[in-house]
């Protein structure tokens, strides 16, 4: 059924062919609107934990999508069972569709086994942002960790996912690392996995 | 260097940064989720929605006018054609066109031949009263009351709603005259 | 090299909202900044009432025997200008990137309140790179 206008119409969003995800808008579309969201949030909230959390969240509902569009997309409906292998998808496949590139650094914490490091020297949402004094360790990234538990979750491997500043030698503006600290359960898992 | 003229929408959004539009679409759906868990009524949603385009439109007039070369409008149909033809190309990459002029040149349709905001989107029964692109119209209006131009934006088709096309329709209720801004108390 | 004293932002009600030194010459406190915001924002309406034609936006250029003035409006009404010796180049290629990065580093900033002083970190450490003045001959290529 075409429309009168060139919109073609579904009755149906699941009659709709799959986008190839090659469609793009300015940076400046999504850095505002992403402003917003972080204002908006503001407002709703007393603390910065809480801020955080909801940001968190947000990204959460984007974290799941993206997880069943790429699996359908790019993976032929293949879904990662193991521990690094959904690490590397969140690091390269995620990373290059949501962000245009892949992350500068995927690593293994070297104090605590369940622990792992995605970072970027700098993260796509914080590209515009000044943290204000006041707010002190707070970082936007809450929003792209929130994305990457949203991924790991709803692949089965749940984790407790944060965004933090580290400075880099040398340079006037810290790196954002994600720290992914994954669920006793998921260890296990791969540990018999591995056997 | 300094802009020479205006710019076309089609070479400014070929030099800027851009990012995947799925980004773009997804953080969106995320927040219409976070408005309607958070505020429950549709028609609240609708609103905050409009003010949060509202906020952005005070703040993109300038990225506006900067990238593009744009300066003064002579007349709101040239403001139209700049809305429709650079502004939505430079920072959505869609393509708009400007229609049904009425007689004195105030009130025109605006319709867009794509819409980033609405793939993957489908109304559920629950939301049915939902203007789930309202963001739009407000950035409009919030772009054009910073050059002195007071406008009413609304939605007269939405293809999510059931139309054959996205049409917005905007209205110049009031042009601001430059007012002299020295006052003798200052 | 001719050397750039200071930078200003004024908002649309004449409100100083950044300020910077860029030397050791032509320093201002404080007080003494607001003051030259506010006189600038009078002086720049004025002059519009000078022009024999309509639709004058105001002062560009300011030249002094001790200093330049040049001043950039943008559409909505933010004054942009810059202080400097007496012909110094390149300077409204300069006023032209600093609004670019305003639009940047400050109007996307969810931290930004529109019309309020900037206090952007990013915007400081751009805005620092940009007049130095190897950059700003670049501007001006």
């Amino acid at each position: 059924m075409i429309g009168v206008g060139k919109m073609k119409q579904y009755s149906n969003v699941l009659d709709k062919p799959l986008s190839k995800g090659k469609q793009e808008v300015s940076l400046t579309a999504f850095a505002f609107l992403f402003s917003e969201l972080v204002q908006y949030n503001q407002t709703q909230v007393d603390n910065i934990a809480e801020l955080e959390r909801r940001l968190e969240d947000a990204g959460y509902a984007v974290g799941s999508r993206v997880l069943e569009l790429l699996c359908n997309r790019e993976k032929g409906n293949r879904r990662e069972t193991r521990l690094l292998g959904i690490l590397s998808f969140v690091h390269s496949t995620v990373w290059k569709v949501l962000f245009g590139k892949v992350a500068d650094s995927l690593e293994k914490g070297t104090e605590h086994e369940d622990e792992y490091m995605i970072s970027e020297k700098e993260l796509l949402v914080n590209r515009f942002i000044s943290i204000p004094k006041d707010m002190g360790t707070f970082n936007c990234g809450a929003f792209v960790a929130g994305i990457v538990k949203g991924v790991l979750d709803n692949a089965g491997f749940p984790a407790v996912v944060t965004a933090h500043f580290v400075p880099i030698e040398g340079q006037q503006r810290p790196r954002t690392t994600i720290l992914i600290k994954f669920a006793e359960e998921v260890l296990k898992r791969e540990a018999r996995l591995s056997q | 260097m300094a802009p020479v003229g205006p710019r076309s929408g089609d070479a400014i959004f070929s030099s800027i940064d851009r990012v995947n539009a799925e980004l773009f679409t997804l953080t969106y759906g995320a927040i219409v989720r976070q408005l309607l868990t958070d505020l429950e009524e549709v028609e609240e949603v609708n609103k905050q929605l409009d003010q949060m385009g509202y906020n952005i439109g005070i703040r993109l007039i300038d990225e506006f006018l900067a990238k593009s070369g744009v300066s003064r409008c002579v007349d709101f149909k040239e403001t139209a054609e700049m809305i429709a033809k650079v502004g939505f190309k430079m920072f959505l990459g869609v393509t708009a066109s400007v229609t049904s002029w009425d007689a004195d040149g105030t009130c025109c349709s605006i319709i867009l031949e794509d819409n980033p905001l609405v793939d993957f989107v489908e109304l559920p029964d629950t939301c049915q009263g939902l203007y789930y692109c309202n963001i739009l119209s407000g950035v409009i209006r919030g772009a054009l009351e910073m050059v002195s131009m007071k406008t009413e934006v609304t939605w007269t088709r939405d293809v999510l709603r059931g139309d054959d096309a996205y049409e917005l329709q905007v209205k110049l209720l009031k042009q601001v005259a430059e007012e002299y801004p020295y006052k003798d108390d200052e | 090299m001719a050397a750039i004293y200071s930078l200003y932002i004024i908002n649309k009600s004449g409100g100083l909202i950044f300020y910077k030194d860029c030397g050791t010459k032509g320093r201002m406190d404080t007080n003494d900044s607001l003051r030259v915001a506010s006189l600038w924002h009078s002086m720049h309406a004025i002059s519009q009432q000078l022009s024999p034609v309509n639709g004058c936006s105001g002062i560009e250029l300011l030249e002094a025997d001790t200093f330049d003035l040049h001043c950039f409006q943008s559409l909505p009404g933010t004054k942009f200008f810059v202080v400097c010796e007496p012909g110094t180049p390149h300077m409204e290629s300069l006023l032209r990137y600093i609004y670019e990065l305003y639009t940047d580093y400050v109007l996307k900033n969810p931290f930004y309140e529109i019309e309020m002083p900037i206090r952007c970190e990013l915007f400081d450490i751009n805005l620092t790179q940009a007049v130095q003045s190897d950059r700003v001959a670049l501007l001006g290529r």
